[in-house]
């Protein structure tokens, strides 16, 4: 059968394509036929953050979405969606959701805005984003006084913590904002869209890899429909999600590290990649706001705890 | 009978007048608050985290909320070419058709929105932004407030569509 | 049951319901509820109309609207049209044909002024109709020079026809002001180039008009430029901040919304009572114009749903024609659509399953949303719901009839197809001014 899934990318990205060339057709396969996908751009049936409970109604048979626009909704999807200077790497949150206690949690998030009638077949991220700054950001220290661009919750609050002044402004007005030196700094998008957008031409300093936002996603399909696939089907689909999003994450990283390589041999751009040790400080001080944040709700403290236990496991954080 | 008919018609007429009326201070403000925004952005190097959110919530209000004006005055945009053909006799048929249907389909979006908006009463939906502002909850619940009003006004409609005291068209194009 | 038939019964259920005179929103919000309930079923039916009705108000761009709007209706309460209308009568000197060379020019600083058509073709009706009626002036010809020229008032920036294209098509609003501007400005010479020659062809139809102050030498007429002063002002205040990028579309409607009534306090015509009047009339416009979006956005979410998207782009791109002519193909569409039904609801309809087919055919959907309001344009003209047509009617003298309102736009519609083929054919026209924008 096929299965409409709307997803949160939209029509004319990139990772739409990548994923309706190259990944479409192998779940086909990998089911022989009994499991396809049909992607829908974000916003064609319904908006992104109405995706759960449509999802829920059967209305769409699927989401993949990033989980940042459900923090509205439940709190837990703040820490679940962007835990902000978190992970170091795309594959360490996508090990907290594949190999860790993530699927769990986040099933039960997911239960609370759907009416526990979605079910979760995987989360992971697909890049790492990175920071334009128009002045250069070096070190954590660096970080006091710039003004940053972070309208979501939790980027914003961690910014503050670490000196800076977080701006809320719309995303149309970021490249006028830079231009004019209204920020320092944006919080927008992958390198290679940054690029494309012609942020990285009017803030010279971008930060890459980045130093705080990861958005994470989710695949999720309606219980029932869930409930009526094969054992083996459900496996193929939920083992299937992790290899696109590892291959999209590869692909995007590639195309990321390729142009910043690219730009900055010509001079273009000055590429700033924190130290490890700062890393760590930002995040110290992010740790905390998280802390903050997880009070908000006990669906929010059990994401964040999920977290912080699988971060000590893999040896981020003491 | 008829005239208790009349009463509740030309009440429901002054509410809607005022509601609207209001709804245009409320566009003022709305006014004030941009322009102000660019003046602390870029006079002040200073701009707000509540603007656009607030902006939003009051031109929404004042937007869903001055129905019942536009409805009294007849203003929503329709394609009345047929009223030359079909003459003034049939065409009174077809206005008492335009504001059942018009009632239906009203009907059917506070059914529609009915269980979101009850929802978000029970489980406030926050923006999620650093405002994180009830701003997603309040739209829900004031569009359901302008189509409960809607429905309202076009039974004043009604009423005057059978004592024969509707108002002139106001031409809404 | 197939898409080709639900897509017949929806199509036949809302002209059905609009012929009887329905509201366009009213119509959508029926068909879409219907539908979503027969497909569906009640409860998932219900939710995906109320999904999308609800997002409609998370619009941020959509805040301009009526802001415009309020800066349209101040400036038609102000004199400065007529103040404006009287400077370029001196600045342009005797020559003939040149009062409705004058209406053009001032339609086209109105037009930088304005987002909508209406209160321009008002303004226009009550100052040059008259005036050109009096010095003797063919009637067809003005009647006809002032419903075309009034139109730009939509695809000379600030446009709202624009500003909603935008958001339906997904693209930058500030790139597509930025590329209609010379296509206003090409449709502009085209009505000025036709006066002119039919003129030289028949004098009879323009008699010279004098003032004794266009006998003064150039350099001199040129103090009587201040009632340009204030509309310069006023545009570059808005487009300026729009172009700059110093502030959102909507900011800068804000801005000009506030401007409009600092020109009017500076020529003294504000007054408590017109800024109240202004804002209810705008309250009663915007009031009415966002069920026909929320009905609209409600049909294309649940069209979009059960595939009629898909159907209707892959019905498009599977025509065995070059890419160009299904540009054209979908320009006759709206022309069509034009003759019958209201923008928005022509906009709603067409854009979301014309915008993704414009980009993999491999054009700039910014310059098909140029392409999209100039054929907005000739549907403002176009009999038998051409609404220009009726904003004129309802301010020129008794004895013009709607008949010959219509006869006197013919030709200035073939003006707007032409300008619309020199559009199609040398995209440039369009891109040249984002391109440097960028
Ligand atoms: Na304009
Ligand atoms: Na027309």
């Amino acid at each position: 059968a096929t299965y409409t899934v709307q997803t949160s990318f939209n029509a004319g990205d990139f990772s739409t394509q990548y994923l309706t060339e190259h990944w479409l057709p192998k779940i086909a396969e990998m089911t022989g036929g009994r499991v396809e996908i049909a992607l829908t751009p974000n916003g064609s049936v319904v908006p992104a953050k109405e995706t759960p409970h449509a999802v829920g109604l059967g209305v769409i048979d699927g989401d993949w979405t990033s989980v940042n626009y459900f923090s509205g909704l439940e709190p837990a999807f703040a820490i679940l969606g962007d835990l902000i200077s978190g992970y170091d790497t795309p594959q360490q949150m996508a090990g907290f959701c594949e190999n860790g206690p993530g699927e769990a949690v986040w099933q039960k998030a997911l239960d609370e805005v759907s009416d526990g009638e979605a079910h979760l077949v995987g989360c992971a991220p697909y890049s790492r984003e990175a920071l334009p700054a128009r002045v250069p950001i070096r070190t954590f220290d660096d970080l006091k006084g710039k003004k940053i661009r972070a309208p979501e919750g939790l980027a914003s609050a961690v910014f503050q913590a670490a000196g800076a002044s977080p701006v809320s402004i719309p995303f149309s007005e970021v490249y006028g904002a830079l231009e004019k030196g209204i920020v320092d700094a944006a919080d927008a998008s992958a390198y290679v869209n940054n690029a494309s957008t012609g942020l990285n031409d009017v803030a010279r300093y971008p930060l890459y890899p980045g130093i705080h936002s990861m958005p994470s996603m989710q695949l999720s399909f309606n219980r029932e429909k869930w409930e009526d696939l094969s054992e083996a089907d459900r496996k193929a689909l939920r083992d299937w999600f992790y290899m696109a999003m590892a291959d999209l994450t590869r692909v995007v990283a590639e195309q990321d590290a390729a142009l910043a390589a690219k730009d900055a041999a010509a001079g273009k751009v000055e590429v700033i990649d924190w130290a490890q040790a700062d890393r760590d400080r930002l995040r110290d001080v992010a740790r905390i706001e998280w802390e903050k944040f997880a009070a908000k709700g006990p669906l929010a403290k059990e994401a964040l705890d999920a977290n912080l236990a699988y971060m000590k496991q893999i040896g981020l954080l003491k | 009978m008829r005239r208790f008919f009349a009463c509740c018609a030309a009440a429901m007429d002054r509410v809607s007048v005022f509601t609207g009326q209001a709804c245009a201070s409320l566009l003022f403000a709305c006014i004030a608050l941009s322009a102000l925004e660019v003046v602390m952005r870029y006079g002040f190097d200073h701009p707000t985290s509540w603007s656009i959110e607030v902006t939003m919530a009051l031109c929404a209000t004042a937007w869903v909320l001055s129905v019942g004006y536009v409805t009294e005055r007849n203003r929503h945009i329709s394609i009345t070419m047929l009223e030359i053909l079909v003459g003034p006799k049939l065409w009174r048929r077809f206005r008492l058709i335009q504001i059942l249907v018009s009632i239906g389909a009203v009907t059917g979006l506070i059914l529609a929105i009915w269980s979101p908006a009850m929802r978000v009463i029970a489980r406030p939906e926050y923006s999620g932004t650093a405002l994180n502002s009830i701003q997603p909850s309040y739209l829900k619940v004031v569009l359901l407030a302008g189509c409960v009003l809607y429905v309202a006004q076009l039974f004043a409609n009604l009423i005057r569509w059978f004592q024969g005291t509707e108002k002139e068209d106001g031409g809404g194009h | 049951m197939g898409i080709e038939i639900i897509t017949i019964l929806i199509v036949l259920g809302l002209l059905a319901l609009m012929a009887i005179g329905i509201p366009l929103g009213v119509t959508t919000l029926t068909v879409s509820l219907v539908t979503a309930v027969l497909y569906f079923g009640e409860r998932a039916g219900f939710f995906i109309v109320s999904a999308n009705v609800t997002e409609v108000l998370h619009k941020y761009e959509l805040i301009a609207v009526p802001f415009f709007v309020f800066m349209a209706n101040v400036l038609e309460r102000s004199g400065i049209a007529h103040t404006l209308f009287e400077s370029m009568a001196i600045l342009g000197g005797r020559f003939r044909g040149s009062v409705a060379v004058q209406t053009t020019v001032v339609a086209v600083v109105l037009a930088a002024m304005s987002g909508i058509m209406g209160g321009e073709i008002v303004m226009l009706g009550l100052i040059a109709l008259p005036q050109m009626l009096r010095l003797g002036y063919d009637r067809k010809m003005s009647i006809g020079i002032i419903c075309a020229a009034g139109a730009l008032a939509t695809l000379i920036p600030p446009s709202v026809v624009l500003i909603v294209y935008g958001l339906a098509a997904q693209v930058s609003i500030t790139k597509l002001f930025a590329a209609s501007a010379v296509p206003g400005l090409l449709l502009a010479s085209l009505f000025i180039a036709y006066v002119l020659v039919r003129v030289r062809l028949n004098p009879s139809l323009a008699p010279i008009y004098d003032i004794p102050e266009t006998g003064l030498p150039f350099v001199q007429r040129l103090r009587f430029l201040n009632g340009a002063i204030l509309p310069a002002v006023l545009i570059m205040a808005v487009l300026g901040v729009i172009y700059s990028g110093v502030a959102t579309v909507t900011e800068a409607a804000a801005i000009g919304a506030v401007g409009s009534l600092v020109v009017a306090a500076v020529r003294g015509e504000l007054s408590w009572t017109m800024a109240r009047d202004a804002m209810r009339r705008t309250a009663l416009t915007v009031g009415s114009i966002i069920w026909l979006v929320l009905g609209a956005v409600s049909l294309i979410g649940i069209y979009n749903r059960i595939g009629g998207g898909d159907f209707l782009r892959g019905m498009l791109t599977s025509l065995d024609i070059a890419p160009i002519w299904v540009i054209v193909v979908m320009m006759a569409i709206v022309m069509v659509l034009g003759t019958f039904l209201e923008w928005i609801a022509i906009l709603f309809i067409t854009v979301p399953i014309f915008a993704p087919v414009v980009q993999d055919l491999g054009y700039d959907p910014v310059w098909f949303g140029v392409l999209f309001a100039m054929n907005i344009q000739i549907y403002y003209l176009s009999p038998p719901f051409g609404p220009a047509c009726f904003f004129l009617k309802s301010v020129a003298p008794k004895d013009v009839e709607l008949q010959e309102i219509f006869a006197a736009v013919m030709p200035f519609i073939a003006l707007q197809a032409i300008g619309l083929l020199l559009v199609l054919a040398f995209p440039d026209i369009a891109l040249w001014l984002p391109s440097l924008v960028e």
